[in-house]
């Protein structure tokens, strides 16, 4: 760890110097996160701190290099037995004798998030290397992203990146080609995408072509071969549409993906979305999201959906929600809010007010509570511990 | 500015087509006029007679035979109509509709570039800085801007085409372009006392707004047209109303107030700019301040560097644009 930091260091320090010698832009943030929740009449606390270093430069007129450093540190409770949230009935399915592995730990690391070179010419953008890849028009779901899953309680919270090639070919001024490859051991392995997105009047269009390897586990076997629970891989295949615009005054926006999956059933995504800022400043979101993945009942739940949910490798258990959202700004650097996620198929919910305060010109503070209304079963189950959490990020 | 002196300069042409003859037999008949010269009305019409014939001497115009009785009561008729409607039209020479709309024309520019720095201070004394550069193209049709400043927002860019009838924000921590409706341009502009329709954008004070002028008053210093701007019906913009001090000379919008949306006597807001400089022959304010009334805040705008009628290319505004 000390070797890191001092790697760090030295990396900063270096890139300061250079970076006021060249075009060089060194920036980023330090975040400092804690986080509660109530766990069987206990509240837990787990402390982050997080150092984002952005580097960009602009080599030339036509290249751009740029990367960013994390290091992230935890204190306090930095193990968490996922088996604690689940409903006691479920827990007779893990496989005897491996409770140890489902203990999440939050361990420090470091990690390149990104870092890549982006070439742009007259006729087309090459962005190489480790990047954001953000696909679709909902705020919470993302039906055409197979890349990643939002965190349902933070959606804005950046992504991590994702080896790509990457190619944007601009189609006069209102449409653009996009193509993504994004490599695994094989090239029947890896990611491939094809993007056609355009404008029709008011309204933004897209049409998404994937194919991707998706890594399901199976949390009731275990592999003790490569001491993990079982893999099973199977190749996904989706074809999207979304789209997002005005309609009478109100923001608009839908998205919509079909999988045909190898190894499982077929599935649909289904987002629609609408938003609307009153002259009084409020600001109003509401997002429908259906997954035909989930479950229409909370009692066909098992460890599976629960454990692909919390391990973010599918997006929902349930079928159906909804999602609201309000937000006003209360002062001047002050906003305040309320999101609620309701589970239609299940009948439960979270409330989850929000605040976000600007303490200074680059510090900020965002908090939120969740407090879920469910029983023992449901996705917002009060046992999936109500909390909360308080972040204060500066910039520089 | 014609749509009023013309019809003036028409009724002195009809009055005044003669030669030098008749300006003298004129003369001679208005001795013989029903009143005689102690008469006070007729030493006021005289002294008035005597400045519009002026008026027509300099326009080289001379007045036409005049043989009865009745023609000079005309003319006399005539003379008291224009000597009263002159002073009034040439009061009124521009109608709310040509002011808003030369506002407008100063506005949006062909294209230019200007960095600004917006400085948004609190109730409690804080301040908040931010800077950004923005692009405009098409006289306002085309709008980009990206921040500069602070780091929380730094690569943060709205692109706005169509009259800002196409709103898209880019935010680079999470490489995300997302589309806006025409709503959002009530939102604060990064919590300033601006929103992104007090900015004016596109053509909102013509479209959203009808215009009415008002007596024309002193404001800052400025001769000014005053206007009252009234929400027109069906349109969704958080004002019943604007009051407007353009400057006469230059036609910037020295002063707007704000109204609330429910109840136009209420003053919301007060914008008023300042530090006016010429720059490539376009009056530039280079200072503007927004007051918030009901909050007691103030936002400044200064600009720090502005440039008209540059080449721009298309491919700025649009969203490969946008995330450079």
């Amino acid at each position: 760890m000390k070797k890191w930091l001092s790697v760090l260091v030295f990396l900063s320090l270096g890139l300061s110097a250079h970076a006021a010698q060249d075009s060089i832009e060194l920036f980023g943030y330090f975040e400092s996160q804690a986080m509660g929740a109530d766990i069987k009449n206990e509240f837990l606390l787990l402390y982050s701190n997080k150092l984002r270093v952005d580097l960009k430069s602009s080599l030339s007129e036509k290249v751009t290099f740029a990367a960013n450093f994390d290091y992230i540190t935890f204190h306090g409770k930095t193990e968490w037995n996922i088996l604690d949230f689940l409903p006691s009935d479920l827990i007779a399915e893990a496989p005897a004798g491996v409770e140890s592995f489902f203990v999440l730990p939050f361990s420090d690391r470091h990690f390149l998030d990104n870092a890549y070179i982006k070439l742009s010419f007259k006729y087309f953008d090459l962005t190489v290397g480790k990047q954001q890849i953000s696909l679709g028009t909902g705020y919470v779901w993302n039906p055409t992203d197979v890349f990643n899953i939002k965190e349902l309680f933070d959606p804005a919270y950046e992504q991590p990146g994702h080896n790509a090639l990457r190619l944007d070919v601009p189609l006069g001024s209102m449409y653009t080609l996009t193509t993504l490859f994004s490599p695994e051991d094989t090239w029947k392995n890896s990611a491939k995408l094809i993007q056609i997105k355009g404008r029709i009047s008011h309204f933004d269009y897209s049409l998404t072509g994937i194919e991707k390897v998706w890594r399901f586990h199976d949390y009731t076997q275990f592999d003790f071969v490569n001491m993990n629970f079982l893999e099973l891989p199977g190749k996904r295949k989706l074809l999207g549409a979304s789209t997002a615009g005005e309609l009478l005054g109100l923001g608009v926006w839908a998205e919509y993906a079909y999988n045909w999956m190898e190894n499982s059933e077929d599935f649909y995504e289904l987002v629609v979305g609408t938003d609307y800022t009153f002259n009084f400043q409020t600001y109003m979101m509401v997002e429908y999201y259906r997954n035909t993945l989930g479950k229409t009942d909370y009692e066909q739940y098992n460890l599976n959906d629960w454990m692909r949910m919390i391990a973010l490798e599918q997006k929902a258990i349930s079928r159906d929600q909804i999602y609201v959202f309000i937000q006003h700004p209360v002062a001047d650097l002050l906003s305040v809010g309320i999101s609620t996620i309701y589970s239609i198929s299940d009948n439960s919910f979270a409330l989850v007010p929000t605040l976000n305060y600007s303490l200074s010109d680059n510090v900020e503070v965002f908090a939120y509570l969740n407090i879920n209304f469910g029983k023992e079963g449901k996705v917002f189950a009060k046992n999936m511990g109500n909390g909360g959490v308080i972040r204060a990020r500066v910039y520089f | 500015m014609n749509k009023i002196i013309i019809p003036s300069l028409i009724i002195q042409k009809q009055l005044f087509q003669c030669h030098r003859e008749e300006r003298r037999r004129f003369s001679r008949l208005s001795l013989r006029a029903p009143w005689g010269r102690s008469n006070p009305l007729r030493k006021r019409l005289d002294c008035r007679v005597a400045t519009l014939l002026a008026m027509t001497i300099n326009c080289k115009r001379l007045p036409r035979p005049f043989r009865t009785r009745n023609d000079i009561v005309k003319i006399y008729i005539a003379f008291i109509l224009v000597l009263f409607l002159v002073p009034a039209l040439c009061g009124q020479e521009l109608t709310g509709e040509d002011i808003v709309q030369k506002v407008n024309d100063l506005f949006n520019v062909e294209s230019g570039y200007a960095k600004a720095k917006m400085t948004i201070m609190t109730t409690s004394g804080q301040k908040r800085t931010f800077v950004y550069e923005s692009w405009s193209k098409n006289k306002g049709e085309k709008n980009l801007v990206r921040y500069l400043e602070p780091g929380r927002v730094k690569g943060q860019a709205t692109l706005m085409l169509n009259n800002a009838d196409d709103i898209w924000m880019y935010f680079p921590r999470t490489q995300r372009v997302r589309k806006l409706a025409s709503h959002a341009k009530k939102q604060k502009m990064q919590g300033s006392d601006f929103s992104y329709e007090d900015m004016g954008s596109g053509d909102a004070f013509i479209n959203d707004f009808s215009p009415k002028r008002l007596k024309d008053e002193k404001m800052e210093g400025y001769d000014c047209y005053k206007l009252e701007l009234t929400r027109k019906p069906d349109t969704d913009v958080s004002y019943s109303r604007l009051i407007m001090w353009v400057i006469k000379e230059s036609f910037v919008p020295v002063v707007i107030d704000y109204y609330d949306e429910d109840d136009p006597a209420l003053q919301e807001k007060r914008l008023v700019e300042s530090d006016i400089r010429v720059i490539d022959n376009i009056p530039t304010a280079m200072k503007v301040v927004m007051h918030n009334k009901n909050d007691n805040t103030q936002t400044e705008l200064e600009l720090l560097e502005v440039r008209y009628n540059i080449t721009l290319a298309d491919s700025m505004f649009t969203e490969r644009g946008l995330k450079k």
